[in-house]
């Protein structure tokens, strides 16, 4: 068998960005750049399944398609296709050209995608800049209103020079390590037996700023509010989701091969990181009243969260990652996903104040949200509540006890916020009728079925998770 | 057959998922086919399970369902798993259908109401679904999610005419009440996983029974903490004060939830659990001990209401101490059997308050019918045979064989002894006295003048009526299915029960007692409805005259007000609360509450500051990040 | 040979890091951040004599990525300036607490 074929899944996601600009530079139709970017994503998907089983096949050097590979990349352009089923609708409403941003949109999971499957500083540091570089264009893609070019030009300047210091971490590993490939790092690492160089130390912390503002956790989650709000509000499903996951499934894999993780100092580090996120994130979350501000700063407490079973660094911390990545996935782009489709050409539905008797306009879609909410906030029988019941016992079987408390604790505090909003919903309607969102829009059909979809999972895998365990730990049990 | 278990509880949830989803856009008679259906097939389904369940029973007398394992971590893997043996199929089939005539009835009843008709059926399907759950469960963490599910569905339907506050102050009453016996429970179920690290019920029962000396503390402990789950579900004493408040619902669930099942669940997690109250003798004295004073309680309560749905629930009451006396005595199987003849007939006697209610434009009060007898012919002789069976009329009502089993028991047992049996026998007497009270003031008498003006009045229809035929023959027919010694002895109930409870044992057992006991037992029935009838028929103004006399007075305040319970927790436990509360309105504790709320607020009023919006500010953040996570990593 | 490359490589990245604390004028932040680039680049190129052709290759992906970025970036800035006719990011604040 010829060993690229196993790159296909990848070299038909980059397919998909050449192939739509061609197509656009023909033809523009926005249902056609529709259709092409969700082909070129499930194609990838559909060839998963023949693929799963196979060994992975050596690519020396860049990249490495094992199940864990493949099992994100199913996850991210599955996420992909939510997005831009949401996008659609989205830029339905706004002036402009439309078809550019599934080209954007496409090659950063195509980013994405390499990201995942890096297996060396180069693939790692390429995969990361054309994810970087399309959602710069994503972020200031309406570029007319003043909010998004201002939170396009917080994201440009931050991402890049955050960028430049994860360069600088890569140049001073290889300087000490000698190789920039991750298993051959594995090798160099068992082989040393003397205290970790400054040069390697020095290198960890610098991987950590680059990867640390991906994820937007303190002290480098302060860009995330911003651009959240100001971007469109399909890409910041994509920011919260697919860039974030992206990077937490490189994280897991050079922790991995790398050594991260290995030495003490680095694990004190993002402890500490991981505490300053929960407790920062929920209590700047706490009396916000824009939705999408709200989500950013809830994301920084739940990477917070997830930090926690980074660091256990066992194989159920590796698990537990995982899982709470999914449930993440599903219920941030189901808010996304009812924030954009509540929205008009009037008004975007990011207030909290929008939401006030939502229940009694329109009920299922606030009672998806309720849902969507209660799993963030980590209630039984949703989703959250067994992604976070599985970081709270990797924690404690790694005896990260400190961690695990100071997880409980700031989670009452997001309990707060998150029954804030379902409440507002179920309050009565405002005595003026004449409210600015009056929320009349009624969901397209493929709107419709995404967020019925995602609602279902939610309630599936918060009561039969088993499945998607298991598929987890096939994959994760690639690894390494 | 077996495997189609599954579909038991399968079936309500999909009615109940159906009628939330689209149950504002289906006509009436579809809600009524979905409703009731579901429960309907899933009693089809029990029939075929419980008939290849007898035809051939299992290895071990049990059949184990594993659907899925919800979450495996450290030991800790509770799994949707299905438990079917003697004792749950015992119970299922009472709940689907006596659950499925209810429905079916309710398909009629609902209908006078003008809104809530999907809603009603909704949450009836999501009752019944909750409580198979937690009559299957092979976990206790299941069995605690059947458990909680029943007590939701039972606050929201109490409280199903939400419109009126009364019934919502009714609703929050049970939930509250019952919650503190939920606590208990919860905190047995937390015991049990510290002490035998598992909540499988199966291997918990026999992990303890090597574990835990018999009568050691941490038994007695659990037991307890057990029996205040069951206490709280099934309004025992002291936790009874909920359950004829909670006749606020409509009448339908008062017959399904607050007479035929939910509140028996007390019983059946002392069933299930068993071995850990054999293993504390003290507490399993302690259960018959509350259900012999729960039942003459209650008795005595009920002989002075004059609503019918509260005689009712203090006679629901008074029949589950029953069957906490037959527990406590260890008559395992005599406790089940009373539980599914007095499904049947206190089923059947709600159905026909329910019609006569139903009939009379929403009247309840007794003193304000009359003389339905002729009105209401058929709905007349299935309530009387209802009240025949509720007053353990001999031989020919299945009551007296169950009631009977009990009593005898009470004497019969090693734990039992003359004053449980000179307990249970009074409450015999004053069952058939305030039944018969009931009967008689409602059909009998001449019609008043509320309801002359009423007629003519017509009987339901056939919705209502089969139900009705349905209950009041099994009503009659289920008793023959156990026979005293006395009475040819057949022992089918106990001798299938017995493959899942262990095995009732006699102590004096001779042939001769056990006759006299029985005519004792006959005897108070049969003198009750005498001593009634002379009171009320034979020599109308006698009861007033009676109840004119100043100690009568005083007696009877105290009996309708159910023994001044709800007065006295109010001045025991919510006046002093509410008294703590407001004299330390600006306490120390308020202050630390109030003062993490204002901390909090203010961090977050703090923290916000730093969110200022300039890009050079956040660059600096990242930049002093970066130094500070580098030389961390570099220095720890 | 390897102390002083790092140290002026070291040296040329916090210049570029002061740089876009310090400037206002969103161009002249962007130039920073490829002055902190290309100070990585140095530090490659250095390293790479000591262990391996890795380190040089890695330089030409970095200078291409940086291209691109640029090309993005200056984009963007574009679009800012025909808006704002400014590109001060001191400007830049609606979204903010």
């Amino acid at each position: 068998m010829n060993p690229f074929s196993a790159l296909t899944p990848i070299v038909l996601l980059g397919l998909t960005p050449l192939v739509l600009m061609l197509v656009i530079s023909f033809h523009r139709s926005h249902r056609l750049a529709v259709v092409i970017s969700l082909v070129g994503m499930a194609l990838p998907l559909a060839l998963l399944a023949g693929t799963a089983t196979s060994a992975a096949p050596p690519l020396a050097p860049l990249l490495i398609i094992d199940g864990y590979a493949l099992f994100y990349i199913g996850l991210l352009s599955t996420a992909t296709m939510v997005v831009v089923v949401l996008s659609y609708g989205f830029l339905e409403r706004v002036p402009g050209n439309r078809e550019e941003f599934y080209l954007l949109l496409t090659l950063a999971t195509f980013g994405c995608a390499v990201l995942t499957a890096s297996n060396h500083f180069i693939s790692f540091f390429l995969g990361l800049e054309i994810l970087s570089v399309s959602l710069y264009g994503l972020v200031a893609y309406l570029r007319t209103t003043r909010t998004a070019l201002e939170s396009g030009i917080k994201y440009l300047i931050l991402a890049a020079a955050s960028a430049a210091f994860l360069l600088f971490g890569m140049a001073l590993i290889y300087a000490d390590l000698g190789t920039m490939d991750f298993t051959a790092m594995t090798s160099v690492l068992a082989a040393k037996t003397r205290e970790p160089s400054v040069l390697l130390l020095g290198g960890f912390g610098m991987v950590i700023i680059g990867a640390g503002f991906k994820l937007a956790v303190v002290p480098f989650h302060m860009w995330a509010p911003d651009v959240y709000q100001g971007a469109p509000t399909p890409v910041t499903a994509y920011l919260t989701t697919v860039s974030k996951g992206a990077m937490v499934a490189l994280l897991l894999r050079y922790g991995q091969y790398g050594g991260l993780l290995d030495y003490d100092s680095v694990a004190s580090v993002l402890a500490v990181i991981a505490v300053l996120s929960m407790f920062l994130g929920n209590l700047l979350a706490l009396l916000q009243d824009n939705l999408k501000r709200l989500l950013a700063y809830s994301s920084i407490a739940h990477l917070g969260y997830l930090l926690v079973a980074v660091i256990a660094a066992s194989r159920e911390g590796s698990h537990a990652v995982t899982f709470y990545l999914v449930a993440y996935f599903i219920t941030s782009l189901g808010i996304f996903g009812i924030i954009t489709a509540l929205s008009d050409e009037r008004k975007e539905a990011d207030e909290i104040s929008d939401y006030r008797g939502l229940f009694w306009r329109r009920p299922w879609v606030s009672g998806a949200l309720s849902l969507m909410l209660f799993s963030l906030a980590g209630i039984p029988l949703t989703a959250g509540f067994v992604g976070k019941f599985y970081v709270l016992t990797a924690g404690v079987l790694s005896d990260l006890w400190a961690l695990v408390i100071l997880l409980v604790v700031s989670s009452v505090i997001g309990l707060y916020y998150y029954l804030r909003i379902i409440i507002t919903m179920y309050l009565s309607a405002p005595e003026d009728p004449s409210s600015p969102l009056s929320a009349t829009r009624r969901f397209s059909l493929p709107e419709g079925l995404v967020l019925a979809g995602l609602t279902v999972l939610l309630i599936w895998f918060g009561i039969y998770p088993a499945p998607l365990l298991s598929a987890i730990q096939a994959a994760v049990g690639s690894l390494a | 057959m077996l495997e189609l278990l599954w579909l038991i509880p399968a079936f309500p949830l999909a009615g109940f998922v159906a009628l939330t989803l689209v149950g504002s856009r289906l006509s009436r008679p579809e809600v009524a086919y979905v409703g009731a259906g579901s429960v309907g097939l899933s009693a089809v389904v029990t029939l075929l399970v419980g008939l290849s369940f007898m035809a051939a029973p299992p290895a071990g007398g049990s059949f184990v369902q594993t659907l899925w394992v919800w979450v495996d971590v450290a030991g800790f893997r509770p799994a949707f798993a299905f438990h079917l043996d003697a004792l749950s199929l015992t119970m299922i089939f009472v709940v689907t259908f006596v659950g499925f005539l209810i429905h079916l009835y309710s398909v009629e009843y609902m209908m006078e109401e003008e809104e809530g008709y999907s809603r009603f059926f909704a949450y009836m399907n999501l009752f019944v679904c909750a409580m198979l759950t937690l009559l299957l469960a092979d976990n206790l963490m299941l069995l605690l999610l059947g458990w909680e599910g029943v007590g939701l569905c039972s606050y929201l339907l109490i409280g199903f005419f939400y419109k009126d506050e009364a019934n919502s102050q009714a609703a929050s009453k049970a939930f509250i009440v019952t919650r503190v016996g939920d606590t208990a429970m919860l905190m047995a179920l937390f015991l049990l996983f510290a002490e035998l690290g598992t909540l499988d019920i199966q291997a918990l029962l026999e992990r303890a029974g090597q574990q835990f000396q018999p009568g050691s503390g941490m038994a007695t402990a659990v037991a307890l903490l057990l029996l205040g789950g069951a206490v709280g579900k099934s309004a025992q004493l002291p936790l009874q004060t909920w359950l004829p408040d909670a006749m606020a619902g409509p009448t339908p669930v008062s017959a399904l939830i607050h007479a035929a099942t939910m509140v028996t669940a007390g019983v059946y997690l002392i069933a299930r659990t068993h071995v850990l109250f054999t293993l504390a003798p003290a507490v399993l004295t302690l259960v018959a001990v509350i259900g012999t004073l729960t039942l003459l309680m209650a008795g005595f309560a009920a002989l002075v209401q004059s609503d019918i749905k509260r005689v009712l629930a203090y006679s629901t009451i008074s029949q589950i101490g029953y069957m906490f006396l037959a527990l406590g005595v260890g008559a395992w199987s005599a406790a089940l059997f009373h539980f599914m003849i007095h499904a049947f007939f206190k089923a059947l006697l709600f159905l026909g308050a329910g019609a006569v209610i139903m009939s009379l434009h929403h009247e309840q009060d007794m003193y304000r019918m009359g003389g339905l007898r002729r009105q209401m012919p058929f709905t007349f002789w299935c309530f009387l045979i209802g009240s025949g069976a509720l007053a353990a009329v001999p031989v020919v009502t299945a009551g007296f064989y169950s009631k009977d089993l009990i009593i005898w028991n009470a004497y019969n047992s090693e734990i039992g002894g003359v004053w449980l049996w000179a307990g249970a026998l009074a409450g015999a007497l004053l069952t058939s006295v305030y039944t018969f009270r009931m009967v008689f003031l409602t059909f009998y008498r001449e019609a008043t003048e509320w309801v002359r003006h009423l007629m003519p009045i017509h009987e339901p229809g056939p919705c209502v009526r089969i139900p009705l035929g349905v209950l009041a023959v099994l009503s009659v027919a289920a008793g023959v299915i156990e026979l005293p010694h006395t009475m040819g002895s057949l022992t089918l109930f106990s001798g299938f029960l017995n493959t899942a409870l262990p095995e009732y044992h006699g102590v004096h057992a001779s042939y001769g007692t056990e006759l006299l006991f029985e005519l004792l037992a006959a005897a108070a029935s049969l003198g009750g409805i005498w001593l009634v009838w002379t009171l009320v028929m034979a020599s109308p103004g006698s009861m007033e005259r009676i109840a004119a006399q100043p100690w009568a007075r005083g007696l009877e305040r105290l009996w309708f007000s159910g023994w001044g319970f709800d007065a006295l927790y109010d001045a025991l436990f919510v006046k002093p609360w509410l008294w703590c509360a407001k004299v330390n309105k600006d306490d120390f504790i308020d202050f630390f509450y109030r003062a993490v709320a204002f901390i909090t607020e203010t961090l977050h009023f703090v923290a916000s500051m730093t969110q200022t919006g300039a890009v050079r500010w956040y660059a600096t953040g990242i930049a002093v990040g970066a130094v500070v996570t580098v030389g961390l990593v570099i220095i720890l | 040979m390897l102390t002083e490359a790092l140290t002026t490589s070291a040296l040329l990245f916090v210049i570029g890091t002061f740089g876009v604390l310090v400037r206002r004028n969103a161009i002249i932040m962007f130039l920073c951040i490829e002055l902190q680039l290309n100070a990585v680049n140095l530090a490659l190129v250095a390293f790479s004599r000591y262990v391996g052709v890795e380190g040089q290759v890695f330089v030409f992906f970095v200078m291409t990525v940086a291209a691109a970025e640029a090309a993005v970036g200056l984009a963007i800035i574009i679009s800012i300036f025909r808006h704002y006719r400014t590109v001060n990011v001191d400007n830049f604040n609606l979204l903010k607490w």
